[in-house]
This record gives C-alpha cells, sequence and structure tokens, in this order.
C-alpha cells in the first residue's frame, strides 16, 4: 500500500468518524428545534437529510482532497503531518458549512416565529 | 493496464459515480419535499419542483465532475498527462470533490427554497385564519 493510500484511508475514516459524532451531538437538538419552529414533519425530515447529506459530503471532500507527497519509507510523524494538515481542510469546511445551516436555522427561526 | 487506458476508463467511472451521488441526493430528498411543495403550492406546481430538484441536483453533481480539466485549461499536453498515474488519480479525487462541494451548495438552495415555501405556506394558513 502507498503512503498516499494509507493517508487517504486515514483522513477518510477519521473525517466520517468526526461527522457521524456532530451529526449524532447535533441531531437529536435540532430536532426538537425543527419541529417546534416549523410545525410541519416533512419540513423537519428535509432540514434533517439535508443536513446529514452536508456532513457527509464535506467527509468526503475532505478526504478526496487528500494528496501528500509522502515517500515510501516515510516516517511516522510525517504520516501525522499529512493526515493533520487533511484534517485542517476539513475542519475549515465543516466550520463553514455549519455556519451556513447556523444562518439559515436562525433565517427559519426569524421568519417562521414572526409569523406564529 | 496502461495510463492511457486507464484515463478512458476513470473518466468514464467517476463520471457515472459523480451523476449517481447527484441522483442518490435527489432520491433522499425527494419524499419530504414533494409533501412541503404539495402543502404549499399544490399538487401540480409540487410535481415541477420535484422534478426541478432532481435536474438540479444531477446538473450540479455533473457541474461539479466537468469542473475539473485533466489539461489545466490547455496549460498541459496530452502526452503529460497520460504519462504520470499519480496525477490521473488525484484528478480523479479531485474530480468526485468537487462533486460533492457543488452538490452540497445545491442542497444549501434547495433549503432556501423549502424555506420559501414554508413562508408561502404559513401565509396562506394565516390568510385562512383570518377569514374564519
Amino acid at each position: 500500500m502507498s503512503p498516499n493510500s494509507i493517508t487517504f484511508l486515514a483522513v477518510l475514516v477519521l473525517s466520517i468518524l468526526i461527522m457521524v459524532l456532530i451529526d449524532r451531538l447535533l441531531r437529536p437538538a435540532l430536532r426538537g428545534l425543527l419541529e417546534q419552529v416549523v410545525a410541519l414533519p416533512a419540513a423537519t425530515e428535509f432540514y434533517l437529510r439535508a443536513f446529514a447529506i452536508v456532513v457527509v459530503f464535506v467527509a468526503l471532500a475532505a478526504a478526496l482532497g487528500t494528496h501528500s507527497d509522502l515517500k515510501d519509507g516515510a516516517r511516522f510523524m510525517e504520516y501525522v503531518w499529512a493526515i493533520a494538515a487533511r484534517l485542517q481542510e476539513a475542519f475549515q469546511n465543516l466550520f463553514a458549512v455549519l455556519l451556513v445551516y447556523v444562518g439559515l436555522s436562525t433565517v427559519l427561526l426569524a421568519t417562521l416565529r414572526r409569523r406564529q | 493496464m496502461s495510463n492511457e487506458h486507464y484515463l478512458i476508463v476513470s473518466y468514464f467511472v467517476v463520471g457515472l459515480v459523480s451523476l449517481c451521488l447527484g441522483i442518490a441526493v435527489y432520491r433522499v430528498l425527494r419524499t419530504p419535499f414533494a409533501a412541503i411543495a404539495e402543502a404549499a403550492t399544490g399538487r401540480l406546481r409540487s410535481r415541477v419542483l420535484t422534478r426541478a430538484l432532481g435536474i438540479f441536483m444531477t446538473l450540479a453533481a455533473a457541474l461539479g465532475f466537468l469542473s475539473v480539466s485533466y489539461t489545466e485549461k490547455g496549460c498541459m499536453s496530452y502526452e503529460a498527462v497520460v504519462k504520470n498515474r499519480d496525477y490521473l488519480v488525484q484528478v480523479n479525487q479531485q474530480q468526485l470533490q468537487r462533486t460533492a462541494d457543488w452538490t452540497v451548495a445545491a442542497v444549501f438552495l434547495w433549503c432556501v427554497v423549502v424555506l420559501i415555501c414554508l413562508l408561502a405556506l404559513r401565509s396562506a394558513q394565516a390568510d385562512r385564519h383570518d377569514k374564519t
């Protein structure tokens, strides 16, 4: 297995684990909030599914962006640095995506609450 | 497998995978979206909106795939592209990455469409409430 494949797999597994953790942590609260605000089960379902898709695709994009210049016989810490650099990108993307989602939820909350 | 053979096979396989990703996202979102659209706009318009969702998601995925250039917009020759297998793999990864990026952007856009549908639904409900 080439160093690039090892880095790719490590970043893929780590990104998926982190995204699943974030999804698990946020989902119950998000569901409660959406149920209260939108008062339409289909809309709650849509926003939750959209959230899951976004999180999965961010993890996928982060792993696919992995391309390190590691040579055969690279040392352990070189692998760690390569993975850390990719994870930094993954977190950056996740941060941007969560920011957009929070913005969207705020607009949803503000506009629909006012109408209630 | 020669690099040229790999280039041809991987291009079409990755293209197909990208399209399948777009269709998969559409299928995941279709049922709740159709219900929202029907509640907000009625059956006929909801069908149009649901089809638009499908076309949009597939187009976003295809756009992501097509936005990656093997020759870096004409800066590299075909021979230089084919010479390096690592480069070919990297481009395939980039194609899938762009597909994911464009799909995420499209999903966010449709979240806004749903918000507008919900607002329309609320307005209609408020009007009905005022009349009674």
